[in-house]
Formats: structure tokens, sequence, C-alpha cells
């Protein structure tokens, strides 16, 4: 049985180094942008060198415009995985969460011929399995990490599995997309253009920031979820049923997950699910993602524009020949992600994270 | 009522009886996951379509896949028939056999940084560096020796390659979390990732078979491979290569269980404080029980490379993964991992098996794996599954730590 007031030990090691994290995580991102100004200077000095086409395709409007596609899915799934967290639960499930999302969203798509029900559909089937892992692990005081390795696992597996047998392959049929809405004369805007000739879904995820940021600022609930994550006994003694709040949490770390996972196939009209499936990690992604943004929802989307920049940039530069190989360029985010969590170290976890908390009469 | 009786008793069992609860844990776990495994199956029979003759018919509703059929060709096939006659042993049963190989070293590797309390999630990725190494190891030494001094002289250099280069890779997710606290959970995927895009870049590339269309190295010598001894000829399996296994596992037991360093990784594992106060070297333990877990992932390479494959292609089949699900299924114990390992080998053959006689996906068995770690990672859900059955008598008084009793409230319990 565990002991909601054990410490942990490994927090006490944490105190000690608050400024510190601090400041190398302001170092990386300060690092970051004078790297970005340099490279910018430096292509405007000699436009015909590799810093000249590196600048050109950071400034392009494209680049902006696909980097705020691809973090979506990552931004949706960290902004859930905020939630679940902060409450006091680690959802690594993120991944699986956005793979079942993916194909869910696809598949009802395909049945009903609307592209929002499919939108539905994912957010459902994400829910759905993030309930499962919440009774998994709050109820039955599953090992979070292991639990969440199990989703995962689960939804590799059955998203494959469910597509060979409606369409006898892994991948399925294409379907409608969501298209994107145009603001007239802002898009005509040069570079920020790209802001406003979006997806849908892009804006969605804006709003989806913003309201995380404001439930976790500006409402009692949000509050609660900090409670439970920090001091569990507190809000219970304040009357406030931390299983409820988790519960709560965890769910709509699903219906977050959910949005991105269905973004992300419905922006294709597609899933495909060999090997690691069209979500490819970015669950793993996100995670990092909010830990560099330490929990905050709009540091969470501004560390997923990061990797998604990056990968927007990769992207450009696989089909401009710059003479890296396709493959290593391909594998810059993974090499980024590892050297931020290496720089940032130990982000400081909710002190209750990770720790089965029984309710007090 | 004897037999609630008797299953309670035996759910009570599970969840008290500390020598084999774990044992226990993982058959239920592993029997409600082919419970659930037959209902999917059922279900997705539903949801395809079929010629009435195909169907079978269960509840007098028709159904395209017949859940009986499946688990008979998943266990029985992988067994190579042992009850119809007709069992050779080049028959599946060696297959079988292979599989279980492969995942005594993945599952040992996982094993070992679980017991450190790591989650090496990363064997993948070590598995693919070390099956890499050991196949531009082995091909660059084929030119010194050949024959059976080849096969004596090159299988063990091949493993010791593979084990290098594996542990080299597992040691940076290990000095990462030692020396810079990144999450090895996060560290070890992203390295997966990382693994296998190099790998397609150097085979592709610089290491590419001009011979092949595929994504592979030169091939490797006759001499340079694991000899059949026999059985499994034809079905690249070898015997040798599992009493290498056999042997590891009673290695990673002695080690564990009979030295300092054991000592030291099993209580970093359970009370990282208590060790670090008792004079352990925490981050020279991470460390080294990554390394070691990694070098394990990379001789489960070599293996695939000088007994599967016979040369390195990209795309290595998930074995690694497969081994996150052995060790858990084993409680992290090295001689569970060779009975995990076993029952996982013939999940991973059965497959095939099905896929010959049957029109269900092989996917069927990610999902399985996926189940299995749900439910094994689920102890609590036996003790209630055990307390809910009829007469149980009083629900025994579940006491929290701070005096208070535990109550059941938030709703959601229906799963």
């Amino acid at each position: 049985m565990s002991d909601a007031t054990e410490p942990t030990g490994a927090d006490d090691l944490a105190d000690d180094g608050l400024f510190e994290r601090y400041s190398s995580r302001t170092l990386f991102a300060g690092a970051t942008v004078a790297a970005v100004l340099a490279l910018l200077v430096a292509g405007a000095l000699f436009p015909n060198t590799l810093a000249g086409t590196l600048a050109s395709v950071l400034t392009s409007e494209n680049t902006l415009a696909s980097a705020l596609r691809l973090s979506v899915p990552i931004a949706f799934a960290a902004l859930g995985g905020i939630f679940a967290e902060k409450s006091g639960v680690i959802n690594i499930g993120l991944e699986g969460l956005l793979i079942i999302s993916a194909f869910g969203a696809v598949y009802v798509t395909e049945v009903t011929g609307g592209v929002w029900l499919g939108f539905v559909g994912g957010v459902i089937a994400s829910t759905l399995l993030a309930g499962v892992f919440a009774v998994v692990t709050i109820k039955f005081r599953a090992d979070q990490i292991i639990a969440g390795l199990a989703v995962w696992l689960i939804a590799l597996g059955l998203a494959p599995f469910a597509s060979q047998v409606i369409y006898s392959s892994p991948n399925t049929p294409t379907v409608p997309t969501t298209g994107s809405i145009t603001v007239p004369v802002l898009a005509d805007l040069p570079f920020f253009g790209a802001l406003f000739s979006a997806s849908p879904s892009v804006y969605l995820l804006f709003a989806a920031v913003f309201c995380s940021w404001y439930v976790f600022e500006r409402t009692a609930f949000g509050r609660w979820i900090r409670a439970s994550g920090e001091n569990p006994k507190a809000l219970d003694t304040a009357g406030v049923s931390v299983t409820q709040v988790r519960y709560a949490a965890v769910l709509i770390s699903g219906v977050l997950a959910g949005m991105g996972g269905a973004a992300l196939s419905l922006d294709l009209g597609q899933f495909t699910g060999n090997g690691p499936t069209m979500v490819n990690g970015k669950g793993f992604i996100a995670i990092v993602a909010y830990l560099f943004g330490n929990y905050n929802p709009i540091g969470a989307f501004l560390s997923t524009m990061l990797f998604a920049g990056l990968d927007a940039v990769q992207t450009v530069l696989q089909l401009q020949g710059i003479g890296i190989p396709r493959q290593l360029i391909r594998i810059t985010p993974f090499v980024v992600v590892i050297l931020v969590l290496a720089l940032v170290g130990r982000t400081r976890l909710p002190e209750a994270a990770g720790e089965h908390y029984d309710t007090e009469e | 009522m004897s037999v609630a009786d008797r299953a309670r008793d035996a759910l009570a069992r599970l969840v008290d009886a500390s020598a084999t609860e774990r044992i226990l844990i993982s058959s239920a776990a592993l029997v409600l996951s082919v419970l659930i495994g037959a209902v999917l199956v059922l279900v997705a029979g539903r949801m395809t379509t079929c010629s009435p003759s195909e169907a079978v018919y269960y509840f007098g509703t028709g159904f395209c896949y017949d859940p009986i059929v499946v688990f008979d060709r998943l266990f029985l096939g992988a067994l190579g028939d042992p009850f119809s006659g007709g069992w050779s042993p080049d028959g599946q049963f060696a297959v079988t056999l292979r599989e279980t190989t492969l995942l005594v070293f993945t599952g040992l590797s996982v094993a070992l940084a679980f017991r450190a309390g790591i989650f090496n999630i990363g064997t993948q990725g070590q598995m693919v560096v070390g099956a890499l190494a050991t196949a531009l190891g082995v091909l660059w030494a084929s030119a010194f020796v050949s024959g059976v001094v080849g096969t004596v002289v090159l299988i063990p250099f091949g493993i010791l390659v593979g084990a290098t280069f594996g542990g080299l890779y597992g040691a940076v997710p290990g000095v990462l979390k030692a020396y810079a606290d990144a999450n090895e959970v996060i560290t070890t995927i992203m390295l997966n990732f990382i693994a296998t895009g190099v790998a397609l870049y150097l085979v592709s590339g610089v290491f590419k078979d001009p011979d092949s269309a595929a994504n592979q190295t030169v091939p490797l010598a006759e001499f340079a491979q694991f000899p059949a001894v026999l059985f499994g000829a034809r079905q690249n399996f070898s015997l040798v290569a599992l009493a290498f296994g056999l042997i590891a596992i009673a290695a990673l037991y002695y080690v564990l269980e009979h030295t300092a360093f054991g000592y030291d990784v099993r209580t970093s594992g359970v009370q990282p404080e208590a060790a670090e106060y008792g004079g352990v070297d925490a981050k020279r333990t991470i460390v080294a029980s990554l390394t070691l877990s990694g070098a394990l992932g990379g001789i489960a390479g070599a293996m695939y490379v000088m007994m599967v494959l016979g040369t390195f292609q990209t795309g290595i089949p998930a074995y690694g993964f497969d081994g996150i699900t052995v060790s858990i299924l084993a409680g992290n114990n090295p001689l569970g991992v060779g009975v995990a390992a076993l029952l996982f080998g013939v999940l991973k053959s059965g497959t095939t098996v099905v896929q010959f006689a049957t029109d269900v996906p092989p996917q069927l068995v990610g999902v399985l794996r996926g189940l299995i770690i749900l439910f094994v990672a689920m102890p609590e859900f036996f003790r209630l599954l055990a307390k809910g059955l009829p007469g149980a008598g009083s629900k025994p008084e579940a006491v929290a730590t701070d005096g208070g009793t535990v109550t059941e409230n938030g709703g959601g319990a229906d799963e």
C-alpha cells in the first residue's frame, strides 16, 4: 500500500537546484534565440552559403505553416500530459492516445462521411482509452509508468489490427480532410500570414492552449488539479475528492490528446499503421515539450513549436538537398529532444506525481 | 458456491501468498488477456465480411473469425502440433525456440535495468546497434579465419562485439540519467528512433550489400553463423544459441543474488536513498546497470544476425519491446524470464501459424502484449476481484498508513 505522505527522497535532492535548473532552461531558450538571430544575420550577409539557405528556409511562410501543422498533435498531447501530470498521474501513454484517436477519427469519418463527426469519434476513442488508464492507475493502483506503456502498446497493436480487419491493410483508405480556414487580408501578411491561413485544428489548438492556461491560472478546478499533484492531503482536508479530480484530469488528457490524434490523421485524410504508425513518437516528444515548458500550457506550446519548427526545417532541407543525408536529417528532432532533456535536467515533478493516494474519511 | 469459493480462495492466495504471488498474477493476467483477445477476435469477426459457409456460429450469431481456432493455432501450432503426429524437430517448434532465445536476451536486458529501478525502454535500439556492429565486425573478421575454427572463433567474437556496442549504446542513457538527470524513459525511446535512423543511413549507404535490393549488409559466410544442432536447420534455430541464453539466465541470476554488484543494483532499485546511505555509488550503479542491460540487448542483436538472418537488415522485429513484456511478466526475475520468454516465444511463433491458417491479422499479438502488461501491473485488480466474488464475507478493511481506512469512491469502476 502506498503512502501519500511518504517523502520520495528524490524530491529532496531536487530542492537545492531550483535556481540552477531555471537558469539552464532560460539559457537554452536564450541560446536558441541567439543562434536563430545569428543565422538570420549570416544568411542576409552571405545569401549563397548554407547559412543563407537555412535563413531563407527559416523565414519562409511555408516553414511557419508546416511548423504549426506539425505542432498540432504534439501540443495537444502536451496539454493533455500537463493536466494528468499536474494532478499526480504521469500519463506516459499519450502516444497510445494519439494512435487510437488518429485511427478512430479516420474510421468514423469513413463510416459517416462527416469530417467533424470523425474528429469527435477520435476524441471519444482516446477518452475511452484514457478512462481505462485512469481506472487502472487510480482505482487499481497500477504503476503509472507500466500502465502508460501498456496503453501505448495496446493502441500500437489495436489500431493497425482494426485497420487490417476493416480495410485489409494497416493503412486506411483516404477520407476528406479538415481543409483550412483563411482569414481575408491578414492571410496576405508576409511570414505571419501562415497564422491566418491554417487548418481549423490550428485555431482549435490556440483556443485549447489559452483555455488550459486559463483553467490553471484562474479557476478553482485548476487549483484543485495542482493541489492534487502537489499536496493531495491538503486537498482532501479541504473537502475535495482527490480521486475525482484525478479522474477528471486524466479524462481531460484523453480528450486533448484525442483532439491531437484526430487532427493529425484528418489533416492528411488517412491513417497509416505500419511500424510505429503515423504518430511516430509524437506522444513522447509531447512529454519532453511540457517538461521543457515547465508544465505551463504556453511554455509547452512554445517548446512544441521549437520541435515542430525543427521538423519543418528538416523536411524542407530534405527536399532542397544540402548534402546532409536524408536519413540523418530525419533524426534531428530526436537528438534535440535528448539534448534539451540533458541540458534542462531534472524537471521538478509535482510532489505527489506517480504516487497513489488513499482518500481519508 | 464451491466453485466461487475455490476461485475466491485462489484469488485471495494470488494476492497474499508472497512466494507464488507473482506466478499467479502473471498466469491470471495471461488468461485474462487471452479471454479479452478472444472477445476481440469475435468482435473483429463481426466487422469483416466472409461467405456464410466460412463463418462459425456462437450463440446463434455468425462470426468470420473463430477464437478457438485462433488460439488452437496460436498455442498448439507454435509447439509444432505435438498431438496430431507429424511433429518434427525442423517444424514450428524450432521457430518457437528461436524466438524464445532472442526474447531471453531482451527480457534479461529489461529485467536487469528494472531491478536497478530503471525503465530501459531502449533495448530495441541497443539490439539494433548490437546487430549492426556484429554483422560488420564478423564480416571483417571472416577474412582471417574459416571452417570449424572460424565458427569457434567468430561466434564468441560476434557476441562480444554485439555486447560491447549494445553496452556502449546503453551507457548513453545511463550517463544522461546519472549526470544530467535526464529521464531514461524518454531518452531510451528517443535513442530507439536514432538507432533505427542511423542504421538505415549506414546500411542504405556505406555498408550496403551491392548485390541486394534490400537495405542490408553483405551476408555472413556459413561458418560465421550458429550451427544447427539436432534441430532447426530449416528454421534458423540453433541449440547452441539457446544454450547461451540459459547460461545468461543463470549468470544474471547469480550476479543479482550473490554478488556485491547485484546487491547494489537491487538495493538501488528498491530503496535508492537507503542504498546511497549504505555506501552504494548511485551514479556508477545506474551507468553500470544500463551498460550491462544494453550489452544483453546487443547480444540479442548478435544472435539475430548470426542465427536468424545471417546479415543485418533494416526493420528488426520488435524483440526489444517484447522484452519489456517478458520482463514484467517474469516479475523481473531472471529465472522467470526463461519461462516468460518461452511463453512469449510461443505467442510470436504462433502468430505466423495463425496468419497462415486464418485471416485474423497478426497484430493481435501486439494487442495481447499490451493487455498482459496492463494486467500484470495491477495486482490490486485481482485483490478486488477476490473480494467481489460471492462468499467473500465482510470486506477486510484495507489500512491506510495514515490510520484512515480506504474508501472506494470515484465512479468509473466499471471497465
